[in-house]
């Protein structure tokens, strides 16, 4: 084991998805078989129609989305982080469904100035061999 | 007074006595040791003794956040543990599991004796710093489950999770930190009369507040409550019976609780979902008890992390969304100042991590005439606030019954 390294996901049946397509450079989110809306984290029960049998599937989307809000992480409480410090972190609420947000770096770093509102879009942060992690940067004008 | 629609346990309730351990970093006893004597000790202030309780009720969710294994007696105390450890074999005895805690903890007691599941409940809490590594650093090499979804991309802890609601808070009502700095300053002058608290005789300057540390922008280290050791507990019966005891009653009018709706990450409260169900909670909690925010005399708003106080202030309506902060610079707040007594226990930041004692305790000391040199002159009816607004509750005391 490499000291100071990151958490690494322990990937299970229910995210092996998610993770196969950061792998990728792919954003793909649990979609629930029954009302097609997105869940994330995916969950026994489906928050959006209530159905006991999700049978959640990783659909590919654009990675789009809104700054809703952000801090600035002075302080690690996690390993591997402490290098990384002070980072940024976005509140993203992505485009491909309302209300559907997802928390990541924003790799642009902690001297770009960030409002919110302001676009962004998914990237991927390579932090092990094989282990991409969400991330995001601000969208191309 | 507008129509009580649902809570018929009003006022059949009392607090009779209480006892509060001195709120330390470091205790050097075990912490069941120290809740075993603030439980005597609290029934001892009711006029009672161990052989009378027959009900045990706490909330012994946490600290959990640096992955330490709970033990009983030791970093929780439970009811049953405590009962056991008096040596009483009770009538009722249950946890509250959720967040929030208190309020949780409230209704079983209040539930229990109003049922006539049991006559005098000890409701205690019990909080545990560990001695070793950082209240919430966790050692994972391995995100597992539902922090897989969050921790590999750094969002791990209470800290992160407050700073985004607040920022939010911030950019959306173009706030600023010098108007939360009233906030905490109101919580340290109070808590620095209080003599158990951690803070006793250390009261904070906005200068102070201003350079203090920045943890996750815009949260600085004074904006959380300090990890401690302490243990509370209160004594509660049936009003027949409180007003045969040497303390005059204060008697539980209801309490409500929220819990958010929306699917979210783990620690992820976007300030929407905070708002939304606090108005839930609130509307609750004025048609449980009939009472409007304006009868409030002693609202103790929780403050385990300072934009807490200005989430309630909202949800209750003592100012509109969005207002808080300017409220509070205007002295809207502050007991000196002759503003709300939203602090005046001295809440979690001017005491310690208590989790919602010193709002529950201040309700109580400040209606049944004994806070002292703090008293306050109109204590009729107090409101103690517990956890967010989404994600606890409320309960509503009165110094005579509804």
């Amino acid at each position: 084991m490499i000291a100071n390294a990151k958490p690494l996901p322990a990937v299970d049946e229910t995210s092996a998805g998610y993770w196969e397509a950061t792998a990728r450079g792919e954003l793909a989110l649990p979609r629930c078989s029954v009302c097609r809306q997105f869940t994330i984290p995916p969950t026994i029960v489906c928050p959006a129609c209530g159905t006991t049998e999700p049978n959640f599937t990783y659909v590919p989307v654009d990675g789009d989305g809104t700054v809703r809000s952000w801090t600035l992480v002075r302080d690690a409480f996690l390993p591997g982080f402490a290098d990384d410090l002070p980072y940024v972190l976005v509140d993203v609420e992505l485009d491909a469904q309302s209300q559907l947000r997802m928390i990541g770096r924003f790799t642009d770093g902690p001297d770009s100035p960030i409002r919110i509102g302001d676009r962004v879009t998914v990237t991927f942060d390579t932090i092990a061999d094989g282990v991409a992690v969400p991330s995001f940067t601000r969208s191309p004008r | 007074m507008s129509r009580r629609d649902l809570f018929t346990a009003h006022s059949r309730v009392a607090i009779a006595g209480y006892a509060q351990s001195p709120i330390v970093r470091h205790a050097d006893r075990p912490l069941g040791a120290i809740a075993v004597d603030v439980a005597r000790a609290a029934l001892a202030d009711a006029g009672l003794t161990v052989a009378d309780a027959d009900g045990f009720t706490t909330g012994s969710l946490l600290p959990t956040a640096g992955g330490q294994a709970s033990i009983d007696g030791v970093s929780v105390v439970t009811a049953n543990w405590l009962a056991q450890a008096l040596g009483v074999n009770p009538r009722f005895a249950s946890g509250f599991q959720g967040y929030g805690q208190i309020p949780g903890s409230v209704s079983l007691a209040v539930n229990a004796i109003a049922s006539g599941a049991a006559e005098v409940v000890v409701l205690h809490r019990a909080l545990h710093n560990p001695p070793r590594g950082r209240y919430h650093a966790n050692p994972m090499t391995q995100a597992r489950g539902i922090a897989q979804w969050t921790a590999p991309q750094g969002y791990w802890g209470p800290l992160s999770m407050i700073a985004l609601p607040y920022n939010e808070y911030l950019q959306r009502y173009g706030a600023t930190r010098e108007a939360m700095a009233e906030v905490v300053v109101e919580a340290r002058a109070n808590g620095s009369r209080i003599p158990w608290s951690f803070w006793y005789d250390r009261p904070l300057t906005i200068d102070e507040y201003l350079d203090a540390r920045l943890i996750s922008d815009p949260v600085c280290m004074y904006d959380c409550d300090i990890p401690v050791d302490g243990v509370a507990a209160f004594v509660f019966t049936t009003a027949e019976r409180a007003r045969d005891l040497p303390h005059a009653p204060v008697y539980v009018g209801g309490y409500a609780q929220g819990h958010p709706t929306r699917h979210r990450l783990p620690t992820h409260w976007p300030l929407d979902d905070i708002m939304d169900t606090a108005q839930e909670t609130c509307a609750r909690l004025w048609s449980h008890t009939g009472l409007r925010v304006q009868d409030v005399d002693i609202p103790q708003l929780y403050d385990g992390f300072s934009p807490f106080v200005w989430f309630w202030l909202e949800a209750l309506g003592f100012c509109p969304v969005g207002e808080a902060h300017r409220f509070v610079q205007d002295g809207g707040i502050g007991v000196a100042k002759g503003g709300l007594p939203v602090l005046s226990g001295g809440g979690a930041l001017g005491n310690g991590r208590m989790h919602g004692v010193p709002q529950m305790l201040e309700c109580y000391l400040q209606l049944s005439q004994r806070a002292g040199d703090r008293q306050l002159p109109q204590a009729e009816v107090g409101l103690a606030c517990h956890s967010s607004p989404h994600f606890g509750g409320a309960v509503m005391y009165t110094a005579h019954p509804l």
